[in-house]
C-alpha cells in the first residue's frame, strides 16, 4: 500500500470533479429520456428512448453532424499542415522574428465574436475587402461567399482557421526549441540534405507534440460555435448548420430541452469514442510501453 | 426620553399635524426602497429609458437595476430564468408574439389589478390602439408596448422618377420595376433588396409576401397552412425577384446589411420596417435623405386572410415570480407613460414610440416627418397575426426560415421547400 501523503491533496478534488460530472451526466441522461419543453414546464413526461430514435431519423441531424466532422476534420488538418509550415520558416534568425511572434498571438487573444463579426465584413460580397483584392486580380464577378450554401461553410472554414493556425504555429514551435539539436547535427554530418533532414529527423521527433495540438483543434472545432453564429446562424439553406448549432436551436429557438440535450450527448458521445480511437492510434507505444 | 413622554408628545404632534406630513410624503412613495430588476432590449427605447433612471427614484424611492442585452438573446435567458422560478427579472421585454406561450405557462402575470392600484402613470387612451390591444390574452393585459413598427415600401423617388416607374401597388409590379432599373443601371443599382439571412430575418419579410398573395402560417383550425398553393407563389415572387434582381450576398443579409446597402444608395426599393425611416433621413448616416418614398406593402390577393403589414409590439412584462410585482408595474407604466417617450424621441433615435401623445409631439413630427403617414398607415392596418402567436411560434419560423432560404439558395423549389416546413410545422403544432 502506497501511504504517499500527496493523495490527500489530489483525492479530495478528483472526488468532487469526478461527483459533479457524474451527476450532471445523469442529470442529462434523465432529461434525454423525457419529453420537456420550456414552454410547458409542467408537462414534462417520460419518453424513453424517443429522442434518441428522433436524432436517429432526423435528416437535419445528420446533415448536421457530417458538418461538423467535415469542419472538424478540414480546418484540423489544414492547421497543422499550415502552422507546420510557419513553424519551418521562423525556425531561423531573421529582422524582426520577435515582432512576428508577437503578432501570431492577434487572433488567439481576440474573441470569436470579434472574428466573426470581422470576417462577416471582409465577405460582404458588395463593400467587403475579400472581393475587393479579388477583382484587383481581376475577378470581376463578385463571389457571393456567406450567401451561396455551395460555399458558405468554406468561407467560416478560412476565419476559423485563419484564427487558430498560430495557436498551432506557437505551440508547434515551443516544442521544436525544447528538442535537443544534436540528432539534426548528426544527420548533416552524415551527409543527409536539408529536406531529408526535416522529413527524417525533426518531423519524427515533433510527431508527439503535433498529434497533441491536432488533438486540441480537433476538440475545439467540435465545440465550435462563436463563428456559425455570428457569421450565417446555420443558413443558408442549413449549409453551415452543425449539430452544435442545431442543440443551440433546438434548446433555445423550439424550447425543446430534452431533444437539446440528446444532441449535446450524442455529440459527446461520438466525439469521445472519434478521439479515443485517434488516440489509440496516435500513441500505441506509450500504452505497450505501460502495460 | 420615557414611554409616557413619549406617546405625549407623538400624540401632540400628530394632533398639530406636524408627523402627518411626513406621512403622506411617504404615501407618495408607497415602495421606497424596493428594488426592481429589469431585464430590457437592446433598443433606442432602452437607452432613452436609462438615461431617465434618476428621475424615477426621486419620484418613487424605488431602486432599478436595468440590463440590457441583445434582442436576439433575450428570450433564452428570460425562459432560463422563468422556468427555474428564480424570480430574477421582476420586469422583461419581449415581443407580443410570446405574450400566449408565457401566459399559459404562468410566467408573466395579468397587470389589469395591478395597475388598478397603482394608476398614476397609467393612461390606455394615450397608447396607440393598435399596440395595446394585442398585448393582451385571454381579455387581460399582459403588456405595456414600449415600442412598436410596422413594415413599408420604401423606394427611391429620383429613380423611379428617372426611369418612368409609377410607384408599385402590387408585388407583380414590384418585380417589374425591379427588373427595370436593375437593367437601365446595367445592375449597378439592385431593384430591390431585402432581408434574406435564414431564420426570422427572412421571415419577417417574406411573411408579407405571404399574406400580401393570399396566403398564412395557419389556417382556421390552427393547423399549418403553409403548404398551400399561395404560399408556394408567395415565395417563389420572394426568391425570384431577390435572385434576379437582388444584391449580391442577399442571401446572409440580415436588417443590418440591408438597411446599409439602401442607406448607401445601393438599392432602389426595399420592404422593411418602419423603423428604417429614421435611418433613411438621418443626414449623417444616409446617402439618399429626403429620395424616399414611403408606401404600405401592396396586398395582391383576391381573399387576403390576413393583411401584408406587420405590427411588431415589444412590451414589458411583470414576471410572476417576482416578490415586487406593485413596484415592477409602477416601473412600467411610468417608462411607457407619455410624458417619458417624449423624452425618448428627444434623447435617442425613436422612431417607434406607443404613445398617440409622442407622436403627436413637435419633435417627433420634426424628426420623422417624411415617413410618419405612411408608418401610421402601415401601424393601422398591421396584421396583429402577422408572424405566429402560438406557442410554438418561435419553431414555426425557424422551420419557415430554412425553406425561404432554401428556396432562395435554390437548392429547392418553393413548392418542396414549403412542404418540408409545413410537415414540421405540423408535427410542433401537434406536440
Amino acid at each position: 500500500m502506497n501511504q504517499d501523503a500527496t493523495r490527500y491533496f489530489y483525492q479530495p478534488v478528483l472526488i468532487f470533479l469526478g461527483a459533479v460530472s457524474l451527476v450532471l451526466t445523469a442529470y442529462v441522461t434523465w432529461l434525454t429520456l423525457n419529453d420537456l419543453s420550456l414552454m410547458k414546464p409542467q408537462a414534462q413526461k417520460f419518453v424513453g428512448l424517443d429522442n434518441y430514435w428522433r436524432l436517429l431519423t432526423d435528416a437535419r441531424g445528420l446533415g448536421a453532424l457530417w458538418r461538423t466532422a467535415l469542419f472538424t476534420i478540414a480546418v484540423t488538418t489544414i492547421e497543422i499542415l499550415l502552422g507546420l509550415a510557419i513553424v519551418l520558416y521562423l525556425d531561423r534568425e531573421f529582422k524582426g522574428r520577435r515582432l512576428v511572434r508577437a503578432l501570431l498571438l492577434v487572433p488567439i487573444i481576440m474573441t470569436p465574436v470579434v472574428v466573426g463579426l470581422t470576417w462577416r465584413f471582409m465577405f460582404d460580397p458588395s463593400t467587403g475587402m475579400v472581393n475587393y483584392v479579388l477583382s484587383l486580380l481581376g475577378q470581376d464577378r463578385p463571389m457571393d461567399w456567406l450567401g451561396n450554401p455551395a460555399i458558405a461553410l468554406f468561407a467560416v472554414m478560412i476565419a476559423d482557421i485563419w484564427q487558430w493556425t498560430p495557436f498551432v504555429a506557437l505551440l508547434t514551435l515551443a516544442a521544436l526549441e525544447a528538442l535537443p539539436t544534436d540528432p539534426l547535427d548528426a544527420a548533416r554530418v552524415d551527409g543527409a540534405k536539408e529536406w531529408q533532414v526535416t522529413f527524417y529527423v525533426l518531423l519524427p521527433m515533433l510527431k508527439r507534440a503535433l498529434l497533441i495540438v491536432a488533438l486540441i483543434r480537433a476538440i475545439d472545432s467540435v465545440k465550435a460555435f462563436d463563428l456559425f453564429y455570428i457569421m450565417t446562424r446555420g443558413g443558408p439553406a442549413l449549409s453551415t448548420e452543425t449539430l452544435n448549432l442545431y442543440g443551440y436551436i433546438a434548446a433555445f429557438t423550439n424550447f425543446d430541452v430534452s431533444y437539446a440535450m440528446t444532441i449535446a450527448l450524442v455529440l459527446t458521445v461520438v466525439t469521445n469514442i472519434a478521439l479515443l480511437a485517434v488516440y489509440g492510434v496516435m500513441f500505441p507505444a506509450r500504452n505497450e510501453a505501460r502495460a | 426620553m420615557d414611554r409616557r413622554h413619549f406617546l405625549t408628545l407623538t400624540t401632540a404632534l400628530a394632533a398639530t399635524g406636524v408627523i402627518g406630513q411626513p406621512l403622506t410624503a411617504r404615501a407618495a412613495q408607497p415602495y421606497a426602497g424596493q428594488r426592481v430588476s429589469v431585464l430590457l432590449e437592446g433598443h433606442p427605447t432602452s437607452d432613452a429609458i436609462q438615461k431617465l433612471l434618476p428621475e424615477f427614484k426621486e419620484l418613487t424611492g424605488i431602486d432599478v437595476e436595468l440590463e440590457i442585452i441583445p434582442e436576439q438573446d433575450i428570450t433564452a435567458k428570460m425562459l432560463l430564468e422563468f422556468s427555474s422560478k428564480s424570480g430574477r427579472y421582476d420586469i422583461v421585454q419581449n415581443n407580443i408574439i410570446y405574450i400566449k406561450g408565457f401566459a399559459d405557462a404562468g410566467y408573466i402575470v395579468p397587470l389589469d389589478d395591478l395597475l388598478k392600484a397603482n394608476p398614476d402613470h397609467y393612461d390606455k387612451a394615450d397608447f396607440v390602439p393598435g399596440y395595446i390591444d394585442t398585448a393582451m390574452s385571454d381579455g387581460k393585459l399582459y403588456g405595456l408596448p414600449v415600442y412598436g413598427e410596422s413594415t413599408f415600401l420604401m423606394y427611391r423617388k429620383d429613380l423611379f422618377e428617372q426611369h418612368g416607374i409609377a410607384v408599385p401597388k402590387s408585388f407583380d409590379d414590384i418585380e417589374a420595376a425591379a427588373k427595370t432599373i436593375s437593367e437601365k443601371t446595367n445592375k449597378e443599382i439592385a431593384g430591390i433588396t431585402m432581408r434574406g439571412q435564414q431564420g426570422i430575418q427572412g421571415v419577417y419579410v417574406w411573411a408579407a409576401y405571404l399574406w400580401g398573395m393570399g396566403g398564412s402560417f395557419l389556417d382556421e383550425a390552427g393547423k399549418s397552412a403553409l403548404g398551400t398553393p399561395e404560399a408556394a407563389k408567395a415565395l417563389e415572387a420572394f426568391a425570384r425577384v431577390l435572385r434576379d434582381y437582388g444584391p449580391v450576398g442577399v442571401a446572409n443579409f440580415g436588417w443590418e446589411e440591408n438597411r446599409l446597402l439602401f442607406q448607401q444608395g445601393k438599392a432602389a426599393m426595399t420592404l422593411d420596417a418602419t423603423v428604417n425611416g429614421a435611418y433613411n433621413e438621418d443626414p449623417a448616416a444616409s446617402t439618399i435623405v429626403g429620395k424616399v418614398g414611403y408606401v404600405p406593402v401592396p396586398m395582391q390577393a383576391d381573399k387576403p386572410k390576413g393583411g401584408s403589414s406587420s405590427l411588431a409590439v415589444h412590451c414589458m412584462f411583470v414576471s410572476a415570480d417576482s416578490q415586487v410585482k406593485d413596484a415592477a408595474a409602477v416601473f412600467a407604466s411610468w417608462a411607457t407613460a407619455k410624458a417619458q417617450q417624449i423624452k425618448s424621441v428627444k434623447s435617442d433615435p425613436n422612431s417607434g414610440v406607443t404613445s398617440l401623445g409622442a407622436m403627436a409631439d413637435e419633435e417627433f413630427v420634426k424628426r420623422y416627418g417624411a415617413f410618419k403617414d405612411a408608418m401610421l398607415q402601415a401601424i393601422g392596418q398591421g396584421n396583429p397575426q402577422y408572424l405566429p402567436t402560438v406557442p410554438q411560434a418561435n419553431e414555426i419560423i425557424n422551420n419557415t426560415g430554412i425553406a425561404v432560404s432554401k428556396a432562395l439558395a435554390g437548392t429547392a423549389t418553393a413548392a418542396e421547400a414549403l412542404k418540408e416546413a409545413d410537415a414540421a410545422n405540423q408535427a410542433a403544432l401537434s406536440k
